[in-house]
């Protein structure tokens, strides 16, 4: 009987210790995965969001980015390279015509071509309602680029992949 | 055994290795069932109106296709970059062959294609456009809405998930 206390004692230790190992240095895959939900994060939007929020916003989704990060999405007529800054303020002019968004991420494939490169496929699905009361819904299937520099992983590229080809 | 006994052992069953067993088993079967061959699925949208309205529930049954390819008129599920999200769209063409909407009729290689199923008005105009090698056309019901707005096109076949169940 006591030793059965002391093996549980043992097992309960052991969980503890991985979960511990597990939040304090999280595997490359999950510190990507983070950098997709901040940028959720950051582009959705509430209604009660203010004008400090917006541009607190628009820093914070610059700062996902490399200094250089190439785009590819043909709908929007963004294709090209294009600075930290100026996705910034693409990205805060778009979410100004919004009153409401939400960005999801779902289904992501992660993959490690080489050292200090990751590439993630997943889906995105954007909701939302314009500031004329319109409503958004619109999902892609994206292809992304992330570079680790200087212990960060951050955006370098990023594809919408055509799904239906009209 | 009274039914008093009997109902109780069904809610408050003993908890013998036997009964672990069948409950796992159980619970294996039905997340490999729904996760893989019966994908459940919540309708989130107006594009095949009024044949599937939005926020309706259906299950995406996955072994359709398995001997099997899609045919003209069939409702399929296309996916994105995994299962989470997929479009409902219907199959009007295959490979190989020709597609065009002129106001608002369906014509493949040159031929009117009878579409009961379209009931909404529709002045779609889409030049004639091969469907390529190892893909099909898809277009939602719903055609009452600017050309633009509505996602159909072609696709590989790889990204037909299955057929809703009902």
């Amino acid at each position: 009987m006591v030793k059965i206390k002391y093996l549980l004692i043992g097992l309960v230790m052991v969980i503890i210790g991985i979960v511990v190992a597990i939040t304090l240095f999280p595997s490359e895959e999950k510190r990507v995965k983070k950098q997709f939900h901040l940028l959720s994060e950051w582009v959705s939007k509430s209604t009660e969001e203010n004008a400090f929020t917006m541009l607190q916003r628009m820093k914070d989704i610059g700062s996902l980015f490399d200094a250089q990060c190439e785009l590819k999405v043909p709908d929007q007529s963004l294709s090209g390279t294009y600075t930290r800054e100026e996705i910034s303020t693409y990205a805060g002019s778009a979410r100004s015509h919004a009153s409401q968004l939400d960005l999801k991420f779902y289904d992501f494939d992660i993959g490690f071509p080489e050292k200090g490169m990751a590439k993630v496929t997943l889906t995105a699905r954007l909701t939302g309602r314009s500031t004329t009361g319109e409503q958004t819904d619109d999902t892609r299937e994206l292809e992304c680029v992330l570079k680790k520099i200087e212990n960060k992983w951050l955006f370098s590229q990023i594809e919408v992949v055509e799904v239906l080809k009209k | 055994m009274t039914v008093h006994h009997k109902i109780r052992k069904f809610f408050f069953p003993s908890l013998t290795p036997k009964f672990l067993i069948r409950v796992s088993l159980i619970a294996l079967s039905a997340y490999l069932f729904f996760g893989y061959l019966c994908i459940p699925f919540t309708i989130q949208g107006i594009s095949m109106e009024p044949t599937y309205h939005n926020r309706g529930v259906n299950f995406c049954w996955r072994l359709r296709y398995l001997f099997s390819e899609p045919k003209r008129h069939d409702v399929v599920t296309v996916r994105f970059a995994g299962n989470k999200v997929m479009l409902l769209k219907r199959v009007v063409a295959r490979e190989g062959e020709q597609v065009e909407f002129r106001d608002g009729k369906l014509f493949v290689d040159g031929k009117e294609i009878e579409e009961p199923y379209v009931l909404y008005p529709c002045d779609w105009n889409l030049p004639p456009r091969q469907v390529e090698e190892d893909h099909i056309y898809v277009v939602g019901d719903n055609r009452n809405m600017p050309i633009e707005n509505h996602h159909f096109g072609q696709t590989t076949k790889n990204r037909i998930m299955g057929v809703p169940l009902w």
